[in-house]
């Protein structure tokens, strides 16, 4: 069953659909898929180089300019958050959650420009949570030893084994899909209400309903959801990774 | 075209791998680096100022006692200065004091002497001049006689004579 089943019946219809693809190429049997999430986030990345290079523009040790000012609160701020989670020797996995909660806050809020978020792709949550799969099963592995990993999956007794192995899986499913659920039910949300919106319009001829209520709406559902996500999803890969670590072991 | 709305896309997938990879060079290598280099750059700085700071404490301090150090070398010169002149003042107050009175003893001793021989030089020419004047009374009573009145007026002539002769001796 597709959302779109539930409207069926509306004259328009409305339609909740997958990111467009643009072109798409075969390499070794395998389709790539060229998507509108892939060329916003290109987008995306050219805007945030250009910030930081604005930003770090003449940076001085003295009389340090707003920008400056920014900049060097952002560094501070990540990394207190980095080493208040993860501890001290973690302080140089910073870069990355700061990369992670731009990429994702501002996935999310483009669509407040009118494109399509590159979070409601199921695929973007996807790859940065295999990216924290990865760092959990890495770090797991470096601190504990090959043995002491695998001895986890039997603990505390070997009946665990499915179960544990259930758990480490589930983990990269419920962060992905989470932050996918809620940016792309509020674009979901804000479909049907436009949709409502203007069927009310249509009846009773007067367009001032689809003024200030969308902006409400948007206001929760991109900026609040996409901050409330983004920040989420930094700070489940930081405990995940973290937990993992034995060194953070008591 | 587009994708069904709940796909896993390998290619998508790999492109986003890439752009995380991407934004994640851009934080590390544009936001983190120059941060960090600003930041250590400013606590060089901040330890440099410190050092320098303690340095001018410690030299001040030095310097404040060593100037203690003369002011009180300078006060006991300054007494010893006082001292030995008052010393030398003293000495050379006697020196002087005994010279005075040496003189002054000296002065005195020629002063009676020449008085001593003046009177002498005097004696000796009254001596003389009384002789001369027995004689010149002699003389006068020789050659006339003399009356009481006359007796008196010579002698008091004489008498005269003898004062104005010591008065101008």
């Amino acid at each position: 069953m597709q959302i779109r089943d539930f409207f069926r019946g509306s004259p328009d219809g409305i339609d909740v659909k997958g990111p467009g693809v643009l072109c798409s190429f075969e390499v070794g049997g395998v389709t790539i898929n060229l998507t509108e999430t892939v060329v916003i986030s290109w987008g995306i990345i050219l805007a945030v180089t250009l910030l930081l290079l604005w930003l770090t523009h003449g940076m001085k040790t003295k009389n340090i300019s707003k920008r400056q000012v920014a900049a060097e609160w952002i560094v501070t701020t990540v990394y207190g958050l980095v080493e208040d989670t993860m501890g001290k020797h973690w302080r140089s996995f910073a870069p990355y959650i700061a990369a992670l909660f731009t990429f994702s806050i501002t996935g999310s809020l483009v669509s407040m420009l009118g494109l399509r978020s590159v979070t409601a792709d199921f695929n973007a949550p996807l790859t940065w949570a295999l990216i924290t799969f990865v760092f959990i099963h890495g770090t797991n592995i470096k601190t504990h030893g090959l043995g002491g990993y695998l001895k986890g999956y039997v603990d505390p007794v070997p009946v665990m084994l499915p179960i544990n192995i259930l758990s480490e899986v589930a983990t990269p499913v419920s962060m992905s899909l989470r932050h996918f659920g809620n940016v792309v039910s509020g674009m979901v949300i804000t479909s049907l209400l436009y949709f409502a919106l203007s069927a009310v319009t249509k009846a009773i001829g007067v367009a001032f309903l689809t003024i200030g209520i969308p902006a409400v709406l948007s206001l929760y559902f991109d900026l609040f959801s996409g901050f409330m996500q983004a920040f989420v999803f930094i700070m489940l890969t930081m405990a995940y990774i973290s937990n993992a670590d034995g060194r953070n072991e008591a | 075209m587009n994708l069904d709305f709940l796909t896993i896309d390998p290619g998508t997938i790999l492109f986003t791998l890439i752009n995380t990879l991407l934004i994640f060079l851009a934080f590390k290598f544009i936001l983190f680096k120059r941060v960090d280099a600003i930041l250590a750059q400013r606590q060089q700085e901040v330890t440099s100022t410190y050092t320098a700071a303690d340095d001018a404490l410690k030299s001040a301090k030095a310097n404040q006692e060593s100037y203690a150090q003369k002011l009180a070398g300078a006060k006991d010169e300054a007494a010893e200065i006082i001292s030995r002149a008052e010393k030398k003042a003293q000495l050379e107050g006697d020196l002087i004091l005994a010279q005075a009175r040496t003189e002054a003893a000296d002065t005195r001793e020629k002063a009676a002497a020449a008085t001593a021989r003046e009177a002498a030089q005097a004696k000796a020419a009254l001596q003389g001049e009384i002789s001369d004047l027995a004689v010149e009374l002699a003389q006068k009573i020789m050659e006339k006689e003399i009356s009481k009145a006359d007796h008196d007026r010579l002698i008091e002539e004489f008498m005269q004579e003898i004062q104005t002769e010591g008065e101008q001796a």
